[in-house]
């Protein structure tokens, strides 16, 4: 295990410099021009603006040593200068990920607590009106963009019937994120529910697949109940693809929550990217492309991990 | 000019109140309360920011990529008081009450101005001096061309000497003669008075304000504080404030909290316990808060999003509002709007074919104008006639810019184009016919084929295009339209091309946010119309122009600015737009003094009080 787990960091330091390398260059690959970007119409103000703008953040040196250089200040854990936010993206990133994390988190813990058992059922009540009721249910939430649920929840939750805030917790840490719960109830419901649709599915799919299988018919002979076949085999083996969604989805999910963080006013590191990526602000961009690289790497290597809690037969 | 995001487009008390509570009530608008109410002493009243435009930079001495509306206007004027105020109701004129110089005394020909200093003091308990004035003048002196974002030239080019004649009198000798006004409004407009504690580096005290070889190693320091923004309310640098608020909290995120500043001497103090501004993520999520305040988020000055507002009738001030309990107020800022055609364009004869004024002014008369007002801008637009902004009216306007010289007229257009040796095809693509006529440069068999790159994310601009687009071909012009994102448009096309030695390989452009008059707040147009300007996007170049833009920097006789916009009108340096408000402001109805709002885009919330 020891061995695998060397190698597989090993792959996720060449993942990674691929990625930043590849990003780095896409994004040196827009079209515009930073400067202006940055000051707007006031760039032709100051004929020295540009160059000592472009001198500063080293914009004059050729795109590969400005990767180099970007690579170099990485490994000593600085992340750069975001100029458009006037504050370092280690900063920026480290108010905007526990925000994220939070959400993101929250949503998709409820959303696999729901939807495995909602699969599950589905599956064992196969055709039945509980498997079309919840295929109903997935399909519309699978379908919905989450812009369109969240401003569903809105006009119901907060402004015909208030309940709830229309907005997300404001203001930096954790303390005023649970000492205004009440205002996290909507965006979270927001993401769960399109989270649940997608692994619902999954799972649905996979309990199906392992309904068939011979040890099942096994357990049957040597007497098990349904009960124990289902809750101590089927579920166990039907959750390792769902496992490989999980660690596979987080970019997708960072993405979904990109427009739950701006449909509630609640600015976590989706929005940020989006807004930066107007403004070309490279700093920040390739900040947030690291932080969710290596989120999705450290996914993919928990999943495989789980493969082998969830299945005996699986060795390293 | 400054950088200004605006709201309306679906991206995105006064001064002259500034005696009393009952003065504001009674000259507020449509927004404020009846004088029947009572006014309350305290409570908090939080304003929206705009989208993604939060505040980031508190030293005053702000550079290119940091001055903005979100970061001077609305944060730092709060904190620290510029030397003089511009904004007078609703009128972009200076304000004498919130000014913290006296007007300007001139001499000896007008070469020497005399600036006395008002009573005002630090809140560290140190009065607010000439040499505090000094302070700013030198750091401008010594790194404003390459760190200051609205650098003229000032006080480098005009100020020969200065003299410290007391602690509150500072004389400045100038090098000729300027336009009194020119010189209050473009060039003091960009003081803000620093204290004596600024002046320093991290390894001590220094002496900027005495000596300007030392002010580039105290840019650098201040810079470099203004950019730890967790420090700025602990900071023993920032703290220290002549405004009426002080910083009470401020999170990177773009959240704001104020609180009044208790040692403040100017003449209004503020009746609010708090004041806040709250960062929102789009227009939309604002407009929510609005719709559903609760007890966790509300907000008491904010904007309605363009796609929500409804349109304003004909002759109304406002249109209905949708919000319940909230007032509509239209915020318009100073300035014009426009789009470029390159006349020092490198396609093929394209840039001979825009020097023609008969061709330039085909294209004014193609444009619909009342059309974008009223459609795309719902009422709340208006339209720019000339160099000069015209809303709102100032004196500073001539009768004749006053009106539209090119209303919509196709076959004006039409009949400019058969005169000057075009045949024009209705849906088709004129051609030059008689190269004599056309204009030098013009081949024959030219055609009328264009490129015009404008602007992603502001519906109206790509509503009015598409409007010129289809006009233009009904004369047998063909606009070829390309959206692009606003740093491309903005980097590509917004500065002369020649002088800033970028591409000149482009037809006709259009950034919306045209230009907004400030901290240069008198609309001459050296830094927009003169030959070799900079922001001269088009790169129109006239001696005469320039004669009469001379002119106006000379001499306070207004006849000299109406002769200069009057020709320039017609000329058409850059084809004239409509300009959309800054916001269309909702302002909760126990909340009053919020109106009139300046052209200048400054806010005083000190002025602004709760009623029962």
């Amino acid at each position: 295990v020891a061995l695998y787990t060397v190698r597989r960091l090993l792959q996720a330091i060449v993942v990674l410099l691929l990625v930043t390398m590849i990003s780095f260059a896409l994004l040196r690959a827009i079209p515009g021009n930073v400067a202006a970007a940055v000051m707007g119409p006031n760039v032709y103000r100051d004929p020295a603006a540009i160059k000592l703008f472009d001198d500063t953040y080293g914009f004059n040196k050729p795109w590969y040593n400005q990767y180099l250089l970007w690579l170099s200040h990485l490994v000593q854990g600085n992340l750069g200068y975001s100029w458009n936010l006037n504050q370092s993206v280690a900063s920026l990133l480290g108010q905007r990920i526990i925000k994220s994390g939070i959400l993101v988190g929250i949503s998709v813990i409820l959303a696999v607590l729901i939807a495995v058992p909602i699969g599950m059922l589905q599956a064992v009540r196969r055709n039945k009106f509980a498997d079309h009721f919840f295929n109903g249910f997935s399909t519309i939430f699978y379908a919905m963009p989450s812009f369109l649920l969240g401003l569903l929840l809105i006009l119901i939750f907060a402004i015909k019937f208030p309940i709830f805030p229309a907005e997300a917790p404001q203001g930096l840490g954790l303390g005023v994120i649970f000492a205004n719960f009440n205002a996290m109830i909507l965006p979270i419901a927001t993401l769960t529910l399109i989270t649940i649709a997608l692994f619902s599915r999954y799972a649905r799919s996979s309990v199906l697949d392992n309904l068939t299988e011979d040890y099942v018919r096994t357990a049957k002979a040597k007497g098990a109940s349904e009960r124990r076949i289902l809750y101590r085999h089927v579920m166990r083996n039907s959750l390792i693809p769902v496992a490989t969604l999980l660690g596979l989805s987080l970019p997708q999910i960072f993405a979904g929550a990109l427009i739950t963080e701006s449909v509630f006013n609640y600015p976590g590191m989706g929005l940020l990217f989006y807004q930066q990526a107007q403004k070309e602000d490279y700093p920040t961009l390739l900040g947030v492309v690291v932080v969710v690289a290596v989120a999705t790497v450290i996914g993919s290597l928990l999943a495989d991990i789980a493969y082998a809690v969830l299945d005996p037969r699986v060795r390293y | 000019m400054r950088f200004r995001s605006k709201s309306f487009g679906g991206l995105v008390v006064a001064a002259a109140c500034a005696t009393a509570l009952a003065a504001c009530s009674s000259s507020s608008s449509s927004s404020t309360p009846s004088a029947a109410a009572t006014p309350i002493s305290g409570g908090t009243a939080t304003f929206a920011e705009l989208p993604a435009t939060t505040p980031n930079y508190i030293f005053p001495f702000t550079s290119s990529a940091y001055i903005s509306v979100s970061n001077t206007d609305l944060f730092q004027y709060l904190l620290y008081r510029p030397l003089y105020w511009y904004g007078t109701g609703n009128q972009p004129t200076v304000n004498t009450s919130l000014s913290v110089a006296n007007l300007p005394v001139w001499s000896n020909g007008g070469k020497t101005v005399t600036i006395t200093l008002k009573h005002y003091m630090w809140s560290n308990g140190q009065p607010v001096t000439a040499q505090n004035v000094v302070f700013w003048l030198n750091m401008e002196n010594a790194v404003g061309n390459v760190d200051y974002g609205a650098y003229t030239g000032f006080p480098n080019v005009q100020v020969t000497s200065m003299k410290i004649a007391s602690p509150t009198t500072l004389v400045l000798n100038l090098n000729k003669a300027y336009n009194q006004q020119w010189f209050l409004y473009n060039e003091l407009s960009q003081v803000t008075p620093m204290p004596e504690a600024w002046d320093r580096t991290a390894s001590g005290p220094s002496s900027c304000s005495t000596t300007v070889s030392d002010c580039a190693a105290v840019y650098k320091y201040l810079d470099s504080q203004s950019r730890n923004l967790n420090g700025y309310v602990s900071s023993p640098l920032w703290s220290i404030v002549d405004g009426p608020w002080k910083l009470t909290s401020f999170n990177a995120d773009g959240y704001v909290a104020m609180a009044p500043n208790k040692s403040y001497t100017g003449p209004v103090k503020p009746h609010l316990s708090q004041f806040e501004e709250l960062p929102f993520t789009t227009d939309a999520a604002e407009y929510d808060v609005l719709r559903a305040p609760s007890s966790s988020s509300k907000v008491d000055v904010g904007y309605i999003p363009s796609e929500d507002l409804p349109a304003k009738p004909a002759g109304a001030a406002v249109g209905s509002n949708p919000l319940p309990g909230y007032s509509l107020a239209p915020w318009d800022d100073w300035g014009i709007s426009f789009y470029t055609m390159n006349e020092q364009d490198t396609i093929g004869d394209h840039g001979a074919i825009i020097k023609q004024l008969y061709f330039r002014q085909a294209m004014a008369y193609l444009l619909n104008g009342q059309a974008v007002v009223q459609g795309p801008l719902k009422g709340y637009g208006s339209l720019t006639t000339g160099p000069v902004a015209s809303v709102p009216a100032t004196s500073w306007l001539s009768s004749q810019q006053a009106n539209d010289a090119f209303p919509y007229n196709p076959a004006k257009a039409k009949s400019l184009l058969t005169s000057h040796g075009w045949t024009v095809t209705p849906g088709g693509t004129d051609s030059c016919s008689n190269p004599s006529l056309c204009g030098t440069g013009i081949t024959k068999g030219s055609t009328l084929n264009f490129t015009f790159n404008y602007v992603t994310g502001l519906a109206w601009v790509q509503a009015e295009l598409t409007q010129l687009q289809s006009n233009a071909l009904a004369v047998g012009i063909k606009l070829n339209l390309k959206p692009e994102p606003f740093n491309t448009v903005v980097a590509g096309y917004s500065g002369n091309c020649v002088v800033a030695k970028i591409p000149c390989n482009w037809d006709m452009a259009d950034w919306g946010l045209g230009w907004s008059f400030y901290p240069d707040v008198l609309p001459t147009g050296e830094t927009l119309f003169m030959c070799g300007a900079i922001a001269n996007s088009g790169g129109y170049c006239d001696k005469n122009n320039d004669s009469l833009i001379d002119q106006t920097l000379t001499s306070s006789n207004l006849s000299y600015m109406y002769s200069w916009q009057n020709y320039l009108q017609t000329q058409l340096p850059v084809e004239w737009q409509p300009n959309a408000p800054y916001q269309i402001t909702e302002v909760v109805n126990n909340l009053a003094g919020v109106t009139p709002q300046e052209p200048t885009l400054n806010i005083t919330p000190e002025n602004w009080y709760y009623v029962k």
